[in-house]
This record gives structure tokens, C-alpha cells and sequence, in this order.
């Protein structure tokens, strides 16, 4: 193993891998609390739909995919606001429209593409360069604004009417939230791709939320899940020659179920069922 | 109340809502500094929207209201901050992951504005709203191990980290059992005493509340009085807004239906 670590490419998809699973879910733990876990979803699809766009009209996917996302978010949050109708559909409807979109996109492409598929299913171990200093500067990015921005978006998450009736412009910070959102479904479109970011920024931030009170502790406890199911599942990718994506996501899928199982909340839960 | 103070909160003939569903209609009302307001009126009939316009979430369609001699739409962040507010819904996600602490400290987000991290000084004044309301030896603990009593504690110190001028409590009683119910409102009424607070609190449970208030709101998205209560709490009154004849004794209020019935 240490031979596969004095490789160039494997210490660039190590760092991804990291940047990637600990910015994921950081997030998620806001994503979780806020109750946005379908918006996460929704972004991916259409920021893949930027991405094959992207590659259709021979302009950056990863620019389009920036734009799709963001488009998405602020649609969806704009229509929660209004109260127009109920988050889950309005994001099920974006969601199913660009996934469409994205198709279409490849099918109108002369010939296959294999880079775009690379975006649907992730591969860390093909990062280059040059994308590596992208994710690392946008994580440096979106990291420094969530916590610069941490205690607004901990109190909306919380209660967002209480929040702006305290003085918080919860608004705004929503909106924050959300692009944020957007911008870390981007960064992880290679190394894990668009159907699996996903599950990065949701199930961290859940195994943790199995086990803490409170709120410093489970971003702590997320964050440091999230790393480390990223860095030893591209370990096992590179072992055992399986993709990355899915190795990052099973493993920490795993987790997650021990931490149910072993939950102080679920443990306590029970041994209150039986004393009554 | 005639009072010669400046009042805190003035309606001028506010109206709020959307057009065709107006919510409160043409709204006249002075509250003033260190009043105990009691708010009462049948279901729909405009009381958390009342909450809400004082708290700056809603901008009156017609009429004007000034809050801290601010209007309201120009309310800004270091004024809201001012406004403690415990709403409705009282029952948290009991897995939430909070302490309790955490839960106060929030109060002192608003007022601390952005990109400032709250301090020691932050810290201890959410202590010291804990201890106010008798919560400080919890405060280590998860929000959503404590009884529904003991979380609605938790929020009122939330709103008092605030430092408020004006504490509004949106049904702080519904859903505690009847000591939690009586403990809450004690507390409310030792914190307006000592502290000097402002209070509105809207409630169902008129006879908890008569005795304590000094004047009594009562909405039915009109408002069809803003007086002590011993002027409010009249059959004629009532029945205009309940709809349903009422008996009024000395300390309770109960309907005529009910009464024959239990008598």
C-alpha cells in the first residue's frame, strides 16, 4: 500500500478525496438540519446537466454546472419563500426536468463521451492538476463562509422564523446556505459524481447526528467521518481495483449503520420503552 | 391604560394580510413600556399574525405600525434583537441535536450581528437568563431530554439572552400538563415584575391570565377591545366574538352550554 501512496496521481486523489468528503460533510450537517437532504439531490442532476451542456457546446462543464446548480437552488429556495408550494415537489420537479435535460444533452452528442459519464459516477483517481487546485480553492472558499457564517446558519437551521424574528437576516443567510449547497455538489462532481455526492453530503452528517447533543460536537463528529470514509475508500478503490465513488459511499454507508445501531439517543430510546 | 407615556408599539389603522384575505383589519392600538398585555381571541382570529407584525415578519397592507418609534418595514436587525419572542409551536424535534446552552446562546446571535463570535460575556448572559428561569443546572443537557415545561424555560431564556425590551409569548401553555402550565405563566409574571418588561402574551386560557394582565386584547380580526380585563371579560362583549352565551363568576369564565351541563 505505501508503494500505491509514492504515486503522484494517488496523493492527488487522496487530497481530493479528503477536501471532498470533509467539505460534504460539513455541509451536511447543515443540509441535514435544515431539512434540504432532496435539494442536495436535485443539484447534483442538474449540475450534470450543466456538465454534458457544457460538453456539448464545447463551453467549461464545470462553469454550466456552477450555473445549473445555482439556478436550481435559488429557484427552489425562491419558491419554499413564497410558500407557493412544498419544497420536496418543487425540488422533484427541477430535479426529474434537468435530469432530462442532461440526457438529452448526451444524446444530441455526435459521439460518446467518456469524460461526461466520468461526472455521473465520479473517478478521484483521474483527477489532474488542474482540478485539484480548482476543488481546493473552492473548498477553502465555501469552508471559510460556513464558518464565518456558522452561528446564523446553525440558529436557521434550528428555526428559521425564530432566527429573523431574533435579528438574524435569516433570509439572506438561507440563501447563502444554498448556494453554498450548489457550489459543493460542483466541486465534488469528479471525485464522487452526481449520483453519489449526494449520499457524501447526507449520511456523514446522519451517522453523526446518531451520536451527539450537540451541535459544535456533530459537525466535528461529521467532519471527521466524512474524511476519513474518503481517504480509505479510495485506499480500498485503489487495492482492490473498485470504483472510487462507490467505495466512499458503502463504506460510509456501513458506518452509518453500526452508528444506529449503537446510538446513545436509539439506546436510551429503548431502555425508556421497556422501563415503562 | 391611559397612560402618558410614549407608547412602545402603535398601530394607526393597520391592516394585515393579502388582499382578499385580510388577516387583521384596521388595527388602532398603543402598548406601552412595561405593560402585561394578554391577548385573546377565538382560533383565526389574527393573534399570531399580531405576534408577527410586532416582531417585524409582516408589513401592515393599510395603516402604519411603529415599533420602538421605528416603522415597521424599516425595523432593523439591532431593533428586532430587542423583541424576545417564544413561538407557537413549543414542541421541538426531540432528537435535535442541542444542548441547552446552545439553545440559549442563540438568543445572542441578533444582537451580536455578523461575523462576531460570541463571547464570555455572551456566554454568562445566557447563563444568567438560565438561571431567571430556574434552568442552569441543565444547561450540559440535550434540549430534547427535557419535559415540554422545562423546554418552554429553555426558549423564554432564549428570548431573555436577548436582552429584550418586549417578550412575546405565542401560547406558551398548549400542550403542558396543568402544573407546567401555571409554573409558565408564574414565571412570566415574575419575569415582567422584575425585569420590567414589556409583555404580550397570547393565550386560550383566559381565567389563567385575568387576574395577572393589565389589559386584556381582544381580536377577532377586528379588534373588539384593548382594556383591563374586568372591562373586557363582559357577556355582551363575548358573545359578540365567541358567539356563545358566557357566564363570568369571580374567577372563572365558562360557557353557558357547558355550565347547565356540569351544574
Amino acid at each position: 500500500m505505501l508503494d500505491l501512496l509514492a504515486y503522484d496521481f494517488m496523493q492527488r486523489s487522496l487530497l481530493a478525496a479528503a477536501m471532498v468528503g470533509g467539505l460534504c460533510s460539513v455541509i451536511g450537517v447543515f443540509v441535514v438540519l435544515r431539512g434540504l437532504a432532496f435539494v442536495g439531490a436535485g443539484t447534483s442532476h442538474a449540475a450534470f446537466a450543466g456538465v454534458a451542456l457544457g460538453y456539448l457546446i464545447g463551453w467549461p462543464p464545470l462553469l454550466l454546472a456552477i450555473v445549473f446548480g445555482l439556478a436550481t437552488v435559488w429557484i427552489t429556495g425562491w419558491v419554499e419563500e413564497r410558500g407557493r408550494m412544498k419544497l420536496d415537489v418543487s425540488i422533484g420537479i427541477l430535479y426529474t426536468t434537468t435530469m432530462a435535460l442532461g440526457i438529452l444533452f448526451i444524446g444530441l452528442m455526435k459521439s460518446y463521451n467518456a469524460e461526461v459519464y466520468g461526472y455521473l459516477f465520479g473517478s478521484v483517481l483521474s483527477v489532474t492538476p488542474e482540478e485539484l487546485s480548482i476543488i481546493g480553492a473552492l473548498t477553502v472558499l465555501v469552508l471559510g463562509l460556513l464558518l464565518l457564517f456558522s452561528k446564523e446558519l446553525y440558529f436557521i437551521a434550528f428555526d428559521q422564523e425564530m432566527a429573523e424574528a431574533s435579528g438574524v437576516p435569516a433570509r439572506q443567510i438561507f440563501f447563502l446556505l444554498l448556494t453554498l449547497v450548489a457550489l459543493t455538489v460542483v466541486v465534488s462532481l469528479k471525485t464522487v459524481g452526481a449520483i453519489l455526492v449526494f449520499a457524501m453530503i447526507l449520511i456523514p452528517a446522519s451517522t453523526a447526528y446518531q451520536l451527539t447533543h450537540s451541535l459544535a460536537t456533530l459537525t466535528l463528529y461529521s467532519a471527521t467521518i466524512g474524511i476519513f470514509t474518503s481517504i480509505a475508500g479510495v485506499l480500498i478503490s485503489a487495492l482492490w481495483d473498485v470504483p472510487s465513488g462507490p467505495a466512499i459511499v458503502l463504506l460510509a454507508t456501513t458506518i452509518f449503520f453500526i452508528a444506529v445501531f449503537f446510538s446513545p439517543k436509539r439506546l436510551k430510546r429503548t431502555r425508556l420503552a421497556h422501563s415503562h | 391604560m391611559s397612560d402618558p407615556r410614549e407608547p412602545i408599539i402603535r398601530f394607526e389603522h393597520a391592516s394585515f394580510g393579502f388582499p382578499g384575505l385580510i388577516a387583521l383589519k384596521d388595527i388602532s392600538l398603543a402598548i406601552y413600556e412595561g405593560e402585561f398585555v394578554g391577548v385573546i381571541g377565538p382560533n383565526g382570529s389574527g393573534k399570531t399574525t399580531l405576534c408577527r407584525a410586532v416582531l417585524g415578519l409582516l408589513t401592515p397592507v393599510e395603516g402604519h405600525l411603529h415599533i420602538f418609534d421605528c416603522a415597521c418595514n424599516e425595523l432593523r436587525c439591532h431593533h428586532r434583537a430587542k423583541i424576545g419572542y417564544l413561538p407557537q409551536k413549543g414542541v421541538v424535534d426531540r432528537n435535535f441535536p442541542v444542548t441547552v446552552l446552545e439553545t440559549v446562546m442563540m438568543g445572542r446571535y441578533g444582537a451580536l450581528g455578523l461575523f462576531k463570535r460570541p463571547g464570555r460575556k455572551d456566554r454568562d448572559i445566557a447563563q444568567e437568563a438560565l438561571a431567571q428561569v430556574g434552568m442552569d443546572s441543565h444547561k450540559n443537557h440535550a434540549l430534547g431530554q427535557l419535559s415540554g415545561g422545562q423546554q418552554q424555560r429553555v426558549f423564554i431564556a432564549r428570548a431573555l439572552a436577548q436582552q429584550p425590551k418586549v417578550l412575546i409569548l405565542d401560547e406558551p401553555t398548549t400542550g403542558l400538563d396543568i402544573t407546567a402550565q401555571h409554573n409558565v405563566i408564574e414565571l412570566v409574571q415574575q419575569l415582567h415584575d422584575e425585569l420590567k418588561l414589556t409583555v404580550l402574551l397570547i393565550t386560550h386560557d383566559i381565567n389563567m391570565i385575568r387576574s395577572r394582565v393589565d389589559r386584556l386584547v381582544l381580536l377577532k380580526t377586528r379588534l373588539f377591545a384593548a382594556a383591563p380585563p374586568k372591562d373586557v371579560l363582559k357577556p355582551e362583549i363575548l358573545h359578540q366574538v365567541y358567539g356563545k352565551d358566557l357566564v363570568i363568576t369571580e374567577k372563572d369564565l365558562v360557557i353557558v352550554e357547558d355550565y347547565h351541563h356540569h351544574h
